[in-house]
């Protein structure tokens, strides 16, 4: 038994032309909720269509629970849900059609569920109401609804609080996260909504321009997103310098711009700016800064053009 | 496959292009008679005979809905799937791409048949009631030229839904099916006046060989053929659609 939901291993895909993923080693463990992060045309969806099945590696393998090959791929698709570039509905039929065809699709025994997943999502006043009518916010719940049928292992969500409204986005961050500690579901998550992932993901992917950057945990997520004096002065080497022997202390960085990031030290500031200028520096910029998931994705990517 | 078949079937029951196509089928069988029974301005059932209905204008008219209304069928009902993006969640189901196709197939051409069957027989059967039954076709004759009509629907359908399965736009399928369905023969004649291959393929042909029904008896060589080319053309296409869907990547 795998402890992992999806792996991929040297994972390519070309359109003529164009490389849309590279070599990506992609691994999701079992009950995480992975946090798939990138800029439009980064890769996010690419490989989600090809765990889904519905494009085909050029070179690489795939693995879902374990199970790689065509057909036992196929098999494992069962075992999951999705969403895919948005809700996927029926424009002429009511919410409860919608999940009625589905059901039907998956061979799902007994309609009981069509009314619990309704309910589940906040949908069971829709009554009659063609999903043509419905606002985003009600098709994002409709296609989350959808996804859930049959009480999926793995949840590939792609932009799903895309359109909802403040209320809708902690209701469903809430239900996803019910879904993953109750139920033990695995989520693959991507949104353009970062802060929205840092509240929700357990694990995070981060994809541009088709390679896999990194990989991390929650845990090491906020370790390297810890706050930081900023500090940049004439002499930046010196400074570090300063900052081992003075201070006594090597938790720091020297970035490629000559700024100093000292982890050590938030809560007396002074005791640094003394140190420095007592050693002749002149101190050009100093400030107490922190990263979030936003600005450490920017910096991961290449930085400051992006903002 | 079963589960795919009752999707599809559900679906078929919901699909609006369908209901109004039926619809839309009814109204012209229902209105169509009282163009038979028009003469000099005055209706009469006086002189026409059922049999020569069934046989001449109704399996006939029925040829240019058949040309046509699966067309637009297979736009709403299949291409539309991608643009919705059902296509999506059908194809990451879980279930084989050969098994979607010939479900969707499967089903396509039950809606076809069933477009089809209804002007003839709804046709038909006002101007039998209109004229009290008189002089009407045989069993035999009957469900011969029907059988054969809607054999050749299911040939179509089989050609239309793999065009709707490769081009994804319902607007592109309905207008090229159309302009398929209606050039093909113009084609092919001209073409086979220069490469003698093209006049057999025509010959052999569903689209070429429909016009035939009416006229082939029973004795003939030509209901033989009749039967076997839409059968032949019907797993040539399916199989051919369900290659084309397992190869194709779904957008």
């Amino acid at each position: 038994m795998s402890d992992y939901v999806l792996r991929t291993a040297r994972l390519t895909k070309r359109y003529k032309q164009q490389l849309a993923l590279r070599d990506v080693d992609l691994a999701i463990k079992k009950g995480a909720i992975y946090g798939f992060i990138g800029q439009n045309g980064a890769g996010k969806s690419t490989l989600i269509r090809v765990a889904a099945g519905l494009a085909y590696p050029t070179s690489g393998s795939l693995e879902l629970f374990g199970q790689a090959g065509e057909e036992r791929l196929t098999e494992a698709r069962r075992r999951i849900g999705t969403i895919i570039e948005g809700p996927a509905l029926y424009p002429q039929m009511n919410a409860a059609d919608n999940l009625e065809a589905h059901r039907l699709l998956k061979g799902i025994p007994g309609k009981a569920c069509v009314a619990r997943m309704l309910a589940l999502v906040g949908l069971q006043s829709a009554g009659r109401k063609k999903v043509k009518n419905f606002s985003l916010g009600m098709k994002q719940r409709l296609g989350l609804a959808i996804a859930l049928l049959g009480d999926p292992e793995f949840l590939i969500l792609d932009e799903p609080i895309n359109g909802l409204d403040p209320m809708g986005v902690v209701e469903i961050r809430e239900l996803l996260r019910r879904l993953n500690v109750e139920h033990g579901i695995t989520i693959l998550i991507s949104s353009h909504i970062l802060s929205e992932l840092h509240l929700l993901a357990t694990h995070y992917g981060i994809i541009h321009k088709g390679e896999l950057l990194e990989q991390l945990t929650v845990e090491e997520l906020n370790a390297r997103c810890r706050q930081f004096l900023h500090v940049k002065t004439d002499d930046p080497a010196k400074a570090a310098s300063v900052i081992e022997t003075e201070l006594g202390t090597t938790e720091f960085d020297v970035m490629p711009d000559g700024v100093v990031k000292l982890y050590k030290y938030m809560d007396v500031p002074g005791k640094v700016s003394t140190a420095l200028v007592r050693a002749g520096l002149v101190i050009e910029e100093f400030m107490p800064m922190g990263e979030d998931l936003e600005r450490y994705f920017m910096n991961r990517i290449g930085g400051a053009d992006h903002e | 496959m079963s589960n795919l078949l009752r999707s599809e079937l559900f679906k078929l029951r919901k699909d609006r292009s369908f209901r109004t196509l039926l619809a839309v089928l009814g109204v012209i069988s229902l209105l169509y008679p009282l163009l038979i029974f028009y003469d000099d301005g005055t209706f009469s059932a006086a002189a026409v005979s059922v049999r020569d209905v069934f046989a001449g204008p109704a399996i006939g008219g029925d040829f240019y809905v058949l040309r046509m209304a699966p067309c637009v069928f297979a736009g709403f009902f299949i291409s539309s799937e991608y643009a919705i993006g059902t296509m999506k969640t059908i194809g990451a189901s879980g279930n084989g791409r050969l098994r979607i196709f010939w479900a969707k197939l499967t089903v396509f051409t039950l809606g076809t048949v069933v477009l089809a069957a209804v002007f003839p027989i709804l046709s038909t059967g006002i101007c039998a009631f209109v004229t009290g039954f008189r002089d009407m076709p045989g069993v035999g004759e009957a469900s011969r030229l029907l059988g054969l009509t809607l054999l050749f629907a299911a040939a179509f359908a089989s050609i239309m839904a793999l065009c709707a399965i490769v081009l994804t736009d319902s607007g592109k399928t309905i207008g090229l099916l159309i302009l398929f369905f209606i050039l093909f023969d113009i084609i092919m004649t001209e073409l086979a006046k220069k490469f003698a291959w093209i006049a057999t393929l025509q010959e052999y042909s569903v689209l070429h060989l429909l016009d035939a029904i009416p006229a082939a008896d029973a004795a003939s060589g030509m209901t033989a053929r009749l039967i076997l080319v839409p059968v032949a053309t019907y797993a040539a296409f399916a199989c051919l659609g369900g290659y084309v869907f397992r190869k194709k990547e779904i957008k």
